[in-house]
């Protein structure tokens, strides 16, 4: 039971976060490529899941899973995109994500008057809480399963 | 303590927000407060660097005893508030007693964790998580940005004194943040 990494996206494409526990395998590539390549498959799939939507669609895409990991996105109405991969394990981690932007994010990075003006992540307080907050998920652990 | 907080309906997140901040007058007062004084520390510094390349000690001198002129006249209005139905004060200590306690309280969220003094007109107040200072780190990053945004609360106090009859110079000063000590130096006429 684990959580692998953590992309935050604002609503340009830019990642203003990442960050990893537990991943065993890079990509392969530099991370800024990997930073597009994450951003454009999100923006295709979002595009794709409402569009061949055979109802009418609520929330439109929330996660997809592989035989290893699954992904779970929170978009914000800010247009803030949050990405977690995390084992298979975990099936729902919407509200781990909302608790990240609406506690973490919000308190720590918009209040914050010197990292609000240009949303940099650079803040030392906002990487430690988040640390901190991941480890002490129930589903974390420090091995993968 | 995460277990609990992050409990939450999707669709109630705004309550839920409020609950987890414990603060059940309302979320909208406090960030609202937060956000405006953001912005006029930057407004000021952008204003007071308009037109040069690089800002001086004596322009930001400038921008400090502006934010400080401005809680000076909030703190004075607010304690005309705050005292209305309390007693009249004994003495000096007492006066900076409630200014630790109830003022604190009403305008910083909590109370003054220690107050020193030399007993000859010098109070020394210090706050471990000071409201200003949580949000920016907990510990040194950003220090050099910490003094805009207490000269602010500076004034505040000096205000306050000033309608209470007490004339005061105060300053801040922070080492290690959140943790901030105010120093008030009664002005003896």
């Amino acid at each position: 039971m684990t959580v692998h990494n953590l992309y935050i996206f604002d609503r340009n494409g830019n990642c203003l976060y990442y960050n990893e526990w537990n991943r065993k395998k890079q990509a392969g590539i530099s991370k800024d490529e990997e930073y597009k390549l994450m951003y454009g498959m999100l923006f295709s799939i979002r595009s794709f899941v409402s569009k061949m939507s055979p109802l009418d669609m609520k929330e439109g895409f929330l996660s997809f899973q592989t035989s290893r990991y699954r992904l779970h996105y929170y978009e914000t109405p800010s247009g803030l995109k949050f990405v977690m991969n995390t084992d298979l394990s975990v099936s729902n981690a919407r509200e781990t994500l909302q608790h990240i932007y609406s506690n973490l994010y919000v308190e720590l990075i918009v209040k914050n008057p010197v990292c609000s003006s240009t949303p940099s992540l650079d803040s030392e307080l906002f990487s430690s809480r988040l640390d901190a907050f991941i480890r002490a998920l129930p589903y974390y652990s420090p091995r993968a399963a | 303590m995460h277990k609990q907080k992050y409990r939450v309906h999707p669709r109630k997140q705004s309550t839920s927000y409020v609950v987890a901040n414990n603060n059940l007058t309302g979320m909208a007062d406090d960030a609202l407060f937060e956000f405006l004084h953001m912005e006029i520390v930057s407004h000021i510094y952008k204003e007071q660097q308009s037109g040069k390349g690089e800002m001086d000690n004596k322009d930001r001198a400038v921008c400090v005893s502006v934010l400080e002129g401005m809680g000076f006249r909030v703190g004075q209005g607010l304690i005309e508030r705050l005292t209305r139905d309390s007693p009249s004060f004994k003495d000096e200590l007492d006066i900076m007693k409630f200014i630790c306690k109830d003022f604190w309280t009403k305008v910083f969220r909590r109370q003054v964790d220690n107050l020193r003094t030399n007993h000859q007109g010098t109070y020394v107040l210090q706050d471990n998580k000071f409201s200003m200072l949580t949000q920016l780190s907990s510990g040194k990053q950003y220090l050099d940005q910490a003094p805009k945004y207490l000269a602010f609360s500076c004034g505040v106090v000096r205000g306050a004194l000033s309608n209470l009859g007490m004339e005061s110079v105060v300053t801040a000063e922070v080492s290690v943040m959140p943790s901030c000590k105010f120093q008030v130096v009664i002005q003896k006429l």
